[in-house]
């Protein structure tokens, strides 16, 4: 235990302490990040907005099988038309992704069979109209050609 | 000043205006060049607190309105200009309206007290220490009209622990200003600043002889102001914003320019009463020994004093800063205590002590 | 009400309340003489959300019951799932929710200490804090793809395995974040203005913090040693039969579990630091752990068609802001019967009309702010 009387002394020192480790950071460098201007660094784990797969021959990957619409926690988030072609498989007439309501959760990435979903790294997605934000399956297919991250094509897990 | 005045007259003969319109609005001139001045200062100080305290975080600060953020405060100045002035239901509008200016003029008064140069001050009475004393403490007139006319709790609880507040430090703060009073044997602020005038560079400052002056007057300023640790008048995380809750816009502009002016100036008289004011820390100044032109270096001089009393108003603000960057808030009834039980009694002391001082050692 | 009390409101908009808490004071003079907590006002139904999802489903919701620590709910949720469907988490999964947990109480108590010391007015810090949880969110980031709810664990172990690298960045950050919080506790903990404020107030007794289930740091700050990382209990009350202790590799790992003596506001400050401190020493051990060894992450589960047997399972987990329990009962199907959470804040928040009466107005902050209350997750 502290004698009593030395309690103003080391008050004294503890303040001046204080002072000393606050006035210390003015000689670091700032950490701001200024955003519009600079922007973090993103790894490919990011989950951003949505893009469908487009293999080499401008096939969409998707069977349309309706995984994603089964794992995503939301209702009625996603929305796919689904119709055969020639060969008799299934493919998406329409695939329909309501950013108002996504949770970006990764679910409907995580869990597709055929890898035919991933998510981008794109963010800023702020827009005047609500209905800029249902994502319909042109923008899904533009947004895989713009996105960074081409990922090769996943086998079936 | 005669022939200022006459050069004034002059001017207005040019543009064949009588004499009369002279003789009216010349006293008005140095209260406008004051307010202007204030109004620049002000607009710095605001910035040069959000950049000090930017640094002290690892920030960067405004530096988004022109180079380095210097039109910031300009910017925030014209939109509180643009904003709707807002009487809340259930205010008394004529003391809601009054607050602002009662919190604002008297700052303007006593920034004319202080001694900007040997030559060159607004207001110089033989008892201008004392005035500014005593106007200093009107803004918290303002404040509690504030609190009391904007029909909300939590401004009314802020404007009473301000006024509790500045009652109680404002003892301590007067005790050691007549210390100071004792140690240059007049209460002229010019007269005060003189005695300082020593042989050696800056030894005759009388923050030496009342270095426990000095601090019990820094802390008592600081709790005059309002400023953190005790912004308990507008402790954010209890009372919103205290007593200036209620109002926006142009009221609001008031109260915050009157709360950065009276730092400004608070800064200044401690400069004034501490540090030398107006002397150059030198024990000559720099444009006499530099400048051969005798006329030029006369002029300049002045400037030169008006230059070293704002250096050490910066750094006193400085460590304002430094202190609001570091300290929580005090406690209510703690910031009663530490007035009445510690600061009184240490500014006794420091009285006592100056007046021995004088006694035997600084009047022989 | 009595003629010369001030009733007054704090919140739901104001800007201490760390969110939507309303608390209503009756004041005399400075003197709190009545406090009133009113919650709800961030009620999203949370509970009941889970009956009309399937168990994969819910797991992404999980992580907003409390946004500063989604690990903690998520890993509750998990567990009581596994313990239910009888899945086995492989050990490098489960040194890698250590690690992330810890990392997450580390960035969960900066936040905390943060906008305490901004509540009772220090500026500064705050920022300090931010930058350094900066760092945690970031490597989070790089992990998990986002900075707050990480949707990372699943039933049976992880998305995706840690790298190298990431443990890397990670030891990096252990290594300097000592000397942070040797700055915090440079600006704050002997600070005459600080302890003044915080030492003896808001004192809660040993007793009262048992009835009133308060548990976590708030707890051990009375000086009852009760920490569900830890297998071995020392509870003041025999009675008080828990399970699932010492959950994970917690029993393989060296740590000690800080504790105070009078349970005041400067107490629960401490604690919270020292706990920063454990967290550090925790993660390193992971990261040794890791490096050094190799191994699955995820059982290979259908999740997306899991269906757990009928039954029912409490799961425990020590939060940052005491014992996060999830209760999950199941009739078989593919949706949760029933889904039960029990967080720490709210029994704090319970606590505060009994901790407030008679106290100083500004005491508030002191002692509301070092509770550590987050209102999403009293109000779920």
């Amino acid at each position: 235990m502290m004698k009593k009387s030395l309690k103003p002394f080391r008050d004294i020192i503890a303040l001046a302490l204080g002072h000393l480790t606050v006035f210390k950071h003015v000689f670091k460098r700032p950490v701001t990040l200024e955003y519009p201007e600079k922007k973090l660094p993103l790894n490919d784990n990011f989950r951003g907005e949505h893009a469908l797969v487009v293999d080499n021959e401008g096939k969409l990957l998707c069977t349309a099988c309706g995984t994603c619409q089964r794992v995503c926690p939301s209702f009625e988030t996603i929305e796919i038309e689904k119709e055969k072609n020639e060969s008799g498989k299934f493919y998406p007439k329409n695939y329909t992704i309501d950013l108002n309501k996504c949770i970006f959760c990764g679910n409907c990435v995580q869990y597709c069979p055929f890898g035919a979903i991933i998510m981008t790294k794109e963010y800023e997605l702020a827009d005047e109209k609500k209905s800029a934000l249902k994502l319909d399956i042109n923008t899904l297919k533009k947004n895989y050609s713009d996105s960074i991250i081409k990922k090769t094509v996943k086998s079936k897990r | 000043m005669e022939y200022l005045y006459f050069l004034y007259i002059d001017f207005l003969h040019k543009y064949n205006l009588p004499e009369f319109i002279g003789m009216a609005t010349f006293p008005l001139l140095p209260f406008c060049m004051v307010a202007a001045a204030l109004i620049l200062v002000v607009l710095f100080l605001v910035l040069m607190e959000r950049k000090v305290l930017a640094f002290f975080t690892q920030r960067k600060g405004p530096n988004r309105v022109g180079p380095w953020g210097l039109f910031q405060t300009i910017a925030d100045a014209i939109k509180l200009l643009c904003k709707e002035n807002i009487t809340p239901t259930g205010a008394e509008k004529f003391m809601f309206n009054l607050a602002p200016l009662l919190a604002f003029v008297p700052v303007m008064v006593v920034w004319g007290l202080i001694p900007f140069s040997s030559e060159f001050d607004f207001m110089s009475y033989s008892v201008s220490a004392l005035l500014f004393m005593t106007i200093a403490s009107i803004p918290t007139l303002g404040i509690l009209l504030a609190g009391y006319a904007s029909n909300n709790k939590y401004s009314l609880i802020g404007s009473f622990r301000s006024v509790a507040q500045a009652i109680s430090y404002e003892l301590p703060l007067v005790f050691v200003l007549v210390s100071i009073v004792v140690l240059a044997s007049s209460l002229n602020l010019r007269q005060i600043v003189l005695a300082q005038i020593s042989v050696y560079p800056f030894c005759g400052w009388f923050i030496f002889p009342a270095f426990l002056g000095f601090l019990i007057f820094f802390i008592c300023a600081t709790a005059e102001l309002n400023r953190c640790p005790f912004d308990l008048p507008e402790a954010e995380s209890e009372l919103v914003s205290g007593y200036n809750t209620e109002y926006s816009g142009m009221k609001f502009a008031f109260f915050f320019l009157a709360e950065y002016a009276m730092m400004f100036i608070m800064c200044a008289f401690m400069a004034t009463l501490f540090l030398g004011g107006f002397l150059s820390p030198f024990g000559f100044y720099l444009s006499e020994r530099f400048i051969h032109n005798d006329l030029l270096a006369q002029v300049l001089v002045y400037f030169e004093q008006v230059f070293w009393l704002f250096l050490k108003t910066f750094f006193l603000i400085f460590c304002m800063m430094l202190v609001r960057a570091t300290l929580p808030r005090l406690k209510s009834n703690q910031l009663m205590g530490f007035a009445w039980k510690v600061l009184l009694p240490l500014s006794f002391l420091n009285l006592f002590f100056i007046c021995c001082y004088k006694y035997f050692i600084y009047a022989k | 009400m009595t003629k010369n009390r001030l009733k007054i409101n704090i919140g739901p908009q104001h800007p201490s309340t760390h969110g939507v808490l309303r608390l209503v004071l009756e004041l005399e003079g400075e003197i709190i003489k009545s406090c009133e907590p009113v919650i709800g006002y961030l009620h999203r139904g949370m509970e009941k959300m889970a009956e009309n999802r399937t168990y994969l489903q819910y797991l992404p919701i999980v992580d907003r019951i409390d946004y500063l620590s989604g690990f903690f709910n998520s890993f509750a949720y998990c567990n009581a799932v596994e313990n239910l469907a009888q899945i086995e988490v492989s050990k490098r999964s489960q040194y890698i929710r250590v690690l992330t947990m810890e990392m997450n109480r580390l960035s969960s108590h900066l936040l905390w200490l943060g906008t305490f010391l901004l509540d009772m007015g220090a500026t500064s810090p705050l920022f300090y804090t931010f930058r350094d949880r900066e760092v945690i969110l970031s490597l989070f980031e790089e992990l998990t793809g986002q900075r707050l709810m990480y949707n990372y664990y699943t039933f049976g172990g992880l998305r995706h395995d840690v790298s190298d690298d990431w443990l890397d960045k990670v030891g990096d950050f252990v290594k300097i974040m000592p000397k942070k919080i040797q700055d915090y506790e440079d600006i704050i903990t002997n600070n005459p203005i600080f302890t003044t404020r915080t030492k003896n107030i808001g004192v809660l007794s040993k007793n009262s913090t048992l009835q009133y289930s308060i548990t976590g740091p708030n707890l051990r700050a009375t000086g009852i040693r009760v920490d569900y990382r830890n297998s071995k209990q020392e509870t003041g009350n025999k009675e008080h039969n828990s399970h699932g202790l010492g959950y994970l590799v917690y029993p393989e790992l060296d740590f000690e579990i800080p504790t105070a003596k009078t349970g005041d506001s400067f107490d629960r400050y401490k604690v919270r630091v020292e706990e920063m401190k454990v967290c550090l020493k925790l993660i390193s051990q992971c990261i040794d752990w890791l490096k050094s060894n190799t191994g699955e992450i995820i059982s290979p589960i259908k999740q997306h068609l899991l269906k757990v047997p009928e039954g029912e399972f409490i799961s425990n987990v020590e939060a940052p802001r005491g014992v996060c329990s999830c209760y999950v009962k199941s009739d078989g199907s593919g949706n949760p019967y029933r889904v039960k959470w029990r967080t720490g804040s709210f029994y704090a928040v319970q606590i505060l009309p009994k901790l407030l009466e008679n106290t100083f107005y500004p005491d508030l902050m002191a002692i509301f702010g070092s509770l550590d209350v987050i209102l999403p997750e009293v109000d779920r």
